[in-house]
């Protein structure tokens, strides 16, 4: 059974971004195993001189390095991902490099029209950065908007055309997980130049 | 003009921090820069709601008496760094200090970029509709190579960056002031010269106009007095000591409340041997009882200058002494450890003994006195004697 990590891509009390990938977690039970993991407990990075991550961010690290792929769902501040978020993928950078080459699949919910939109597109681009280096699946949104009205009393999301959107996305990132597996000639490298690389010494 | 500075950065070490302090130092003549940090601010949690904390409601209040604001920021991940984001989610959550106001980015980084995506990912997040900042459109500074761009003394070394610097720093005060005509002049709110509101502080159940209010409203509060002791920030005085310590001060001292009420005033003099008179009875009266109605006008807009932090002092001349007094009022912002305004500090003192106890001691005379040997009329007047149809000698 192939293994994810679900990420909460907040660290806020409510989220329908938590829903949405616990929603997953039940919905697609039969097809992967997703883990949810939250990073509220993450302290604020300030880029320390001793190059050392804490505890929680280490078993964070561990966990993703161990996974299949991960499913981030990000919710949108200000137009960009949450500081929470930016946070943690600041410590998961910083001298450990597990999502390099670890397919990523990008979902968003938001109480507005927009699905985090804009947040996701910050977040691709984060995700691309040398230190992170994420296989994010391309061409592929998933854009929950008005979700606070998004899901019924058992946590099911109601729109059934959003479920078909939904299970579409899912079985083709599984595939793209796959297929990531077998671009395995660079893996080495990236993990030498993630390693390697210091915007020190460039 | 005024503006503050935000590192964008809570690292100990920061190229951009040494960017904003080398702007501060190097262009006094355009702007005075405060530089403020972000280390002390929190990371956002919706659910934890800490915008009345401290650090987070002292960088509202600066950022909202500045004409303008300069963030200067890293880029961590092709983004802004977390803790910055952090900061600006604080404030459009509750507050939004930064609302229509203009802001400069600038940004440094190791590599040749400068920092360039970062300052774009910044410029949408400032757009934002909780954010709602003015940035400065075009005019990008990009610090690259920030390694080697400044010497030992934290001086930038090529001209030709500082050149480009100060073209920018010059568009964005141009920025402010077009931004400010745009918007047209803040609309105050109205002041409450009567005080018909109350704040924390104020003692209610008296009457404000009564002449006995100190000793009524003392009555009610059960205020410390005489040898009992009062913890200051840093120091412990009795009550007395601090009556005395007050009396001793060599100006005439006023506190109105934030709510316009006239609490105190160090009591020495009769209001005939004062510089402004003030009564006993007056203490309690709200700001428009102490003011004849015609000056109502100008009391507002002062107390509006304070109070929205156009201005932490408001200085004014009062020429009604004769020639050998040069009295000013002083009107202080007081602010809380918040920074929160709670009040104004009226300082009243004659600054001529003070003028001429200076030139004395230094031996220094003023542009406006003749002096004889620099004056082109000396050699006419061997004495020294004033030239009574020399222009200057008409002052003195």
């Amino acid at each position: 059974m192939v293994k994810l990590i679900g990420l909460v891509g907040t660290n806020s009390e409510h989220s329908t971004n938590r829903q949405l990938l616990h929603f997953m977690q039940k919905h697609f039970a039969d097809k992967a195993e997703i883990e949810i993991v939250e990073i509220k407990d993450i302290p604020i990075f300030n880029k320390p001189a001793e190059i050392q991550v804490p505890e929680t961010v280490q078993q964070l690290a561990d966990k993703i390095e161990a996974a299949d792929g991960v499913i981030i769902s990000t919710p949108e501040y200000d137009h960009a991902v949450p500081a929470s978020l930016m946070n943690a993928l600041s410590w998961l950078s910083y001298g450990i490099y597990p999502f390099v080459d670890k397919p990523v699949m990008i979902t968003g919910a938001s109480y507005g029209t927009l699905g985090s939109s804009r947040a996701q597109m910050h977040l691709r681009q984060i995700l691309d950065a040398p230190e992170l280096k994420a296989r994010i699946m391309p061409s592929s949104e998933f854009l929950l908007s008005h979700s606070l009205q998004a899901f019924d009393d058992e946590n099911k999301l109601k729109n059934p055309e959003q479920i078909e959107q939904l299970e579409g996305l899912f079985t083709d990132f599984l595939v793209f997980v796959e297929i990531m597996k077998q671009l395995t000639h660079a893996h080495e490298m990236n993990k030498k130049a993630a390693e390697n690389f210091s915007w020190e010494e460039v | 003009m005024k503006l503050v500075g935000i590192v964008g950065s809570n690292a100990e070490l920061s190229y951009n921090r040494k960017l904003l302090t080398y702007i501060k130092k190097h262009f006094g003549n355009l702007f005075e820069l405060e530089v403020l940090e972000i280390k002390d601010i929190p990371l956002f949690n919706q659910s934890d709601d800490q915008t009345n904390s401290a650090p987070i409601q002292k960088l509202s209040n600066k950022i909202l008496q500045a004409d303008g604001v300069i963030i200067a920021t890293p880029e961590h991940n092709h983004t802004i760094p977390a803790a910055l984001k952090s900061v600006l989610e604080w404030l459009s959550f509750k507050i939004h200090p930064l609302e229509n106001k203009p802001v400069m980015i600038v940004g440094a980084s190791y590599y040749d970029q400068g920092s360039s995506r970062a300052q774009l990912h910044l410029r949408q997040i400032l757009d934002a509709p909780g954010v709602n900042a003015m940035v400065m459109p075009g005019n990008e500074f990009l610090l690259g190579k920030v390694k080697e761009a400044f010497d030992e003394k934290g001086e930038l070394k090529e001209k030709r960056t500082v050149d480009f610097l100060q073209t920018t720093l010059e568009k964005f005060i141009q920025f402010i002031n077009v931004v400010t005509v745009v918007q047209g002049a803040p609309v105050a709110e109205p002041e409450d010269l009567f005080a018909t509101g109350t704040v924390d502080t104020t003692v209610e159940g008296v009457d404000m106009y009564a002449d006995d209010w100190l000793e009524q409203a003392s009555e009610i509060v059960q205020p410390a007095e005489g040898s009992e002791y009062v913890k200051l920030n840093r120091g412990l005085l009795t009550v007395d000591q601090l009556n005395y310590f007050l009396s001793s001060m060599p100006m005439e001292l006023t506190y109105a409340d934030n709510n316009n009420q006239f609490l105190y005033y160090n009591y020495t003099k009769e209001a005939e041997d004062m510089l402004a008179s003030r009564t006993p009875g007056q203490v309690g009266n709200p700001l428009a009882k102490c003011h004849p109605e015609r000056v109502y006008k100008g009391v507002e807009w002062v107390i509006q200058q304070l109070r929205s932090g156009a201005q932490d002092c408001v200085k004014v001349h009062v020429p009604t002494h004769g020639p050998d007094k040069y009295v000013v009022h002083n009107y202080q912002a007081i602010h809380d450890d918040e920074g929160n305004y709670v009040g104004i500090n009226e300082y009243i003192w004659d600054l001529k003994p003070t003028i001429d106890w200076y030139l004395q001691q230094t031996g220094q005379k003023l542009v406006g006195d003749v002096d004889a040997a620099t004056s082109a009329t000396v050699n006419d007047h061997q004495d020294g004697d004033v030239d009574a149809v020399s222009g200057a000698s008409e002052n003195a």
